[in-house]
């Protein structure tokens, strides 16, 4: 089962995962990374080191970060320039997660790095806007 | 057309609607059957608006969604059906569309109904409904979230002495 780090600044990353298990349902093999004021790359490391410790990492680890180029991002490149195994995406969403948590468990044949992809791609196809003029003319979805 | 999926959820097309049970369950349509919504052009538009992008939907009054499952024209339609309420699905299934599953998932608590579950409540005529969807044979199933358990509606009313 694929496992999955969100490192995030501030608590972004365990009440992302929070709201997501309101969609998703219970998850597993997840863990939240927090930088708070006062830790820095270092630390974060450190707590990676101690999540993949936790989680079951054999059918590899994506890392989800809120912030291309921050620390939590940084850190988890740190981390992804040991193995093969990991992959890291920045921007993530709550789309990109509830995407990443279905998948989890299906991940078979698919590499780390056409995962990161999926993650992306997922994430862009949460995307969306509204305007009332906008709108279609709603004769196009009669039967 | 083929039966993907049938849920009842008095909020359609939403959020895990949307991105968990659709994907989760192969259909390439989402056809919501209610008389309300399909006159209430304001609210058809804002449901309609959000299916996930790929899959077409179709808000359209119960005996229409009857017509057009017995309608050859529409072979090629794999459909994951919505519904408000048990009387709409007891309708279409006397109607002679052969559910034999029909997912609980969500009714939000008004006042005279009874809570039986975090997300549904129901009312004496939903109750009713619902046993007759099950003494015609369809299996009645309570799940909101996709990775909840599965809880057997029939069995939930009996010991809430609904029934």
């Amino acid at each position: 089962m694929l496992a999955i780090i969100i490192g995030t600044h501030g608590y972004f990353a365990r009440e992302l995962l929070s709201t997501a298990e309101m969609i998703f349902g219970s998850s597993s093999n997840v863990k939240s990374i927090h930088l708070i004021p006062g830790k820095g790359v270092e630390d974060l490391v450190k707590e990676y080191e101690a999540a993949l410790e936790e989680l079951d990492t054999k059918d590899g680890v994506i890392f989800l970060n809120d912030l291309f180029g921050g620390s939590p991002y940084n850190a988890a490149c740190r981390i992804a320039m040991q193995s093969d195994g990991y992959g890291v995406v920045a921007g993530v969403n709550l789309p990109m997660l509830i995407e990443m948590l279905s998948i989890q468990s299906n991940t078979e044949g698919i590499s780390i790095v056409e995962l990161t992809e999926k993650a992306i791609e997922a994430g862009k196809m949460g995307l969306n806007n509204f305007h009332r003029t906008l709108l279609k003319d709603s004769g196009e979805d009669e039967l | 057309m083929e039966i993907s999926y049938v849920r009842i959820d008095d909020r359609l097309i939403h959020g895990q609607v949307a991105t968990v049970w659709v994907k989760t369950y192969d259909c390439n349509r989402i056809m919501c059957c209610s008389d309300e919504v399909a006159q209430d052009e304001l609210r058809k538009q804002l449901v309609l608006q959000v299916a996930p992008p790929g899959l077409k939907a179709y808000i359209v009054p119960v005996a229409k969604a009857i017509e057009a499952f017995k309608n050859p024209k529409y072979d090629s339609f794999k459909t994951f059906f919505l519904f408000t309420n048990p009387t709409d699905v007891l309708r279409m299934v006397e109607g002679g569309v052969p559910f034999d599953l029909v997912n609980l998932g969500g009714m939000r608590y008004v006042e005279g109904k009874t809570q039986i579950s975090p997300a549904v409540s129901v009312n004496e005529q939903d109750v009713d409904s619902l046993k007759k969807l099950s003494d015609l044979g369809v299996k009645l199933e309570m799940r909101q979230l996709v990775k909840d358990p599965k809880v057997d509606v029939i069995e939930k009313l009996q010991t809430m002495k609904l029934l």
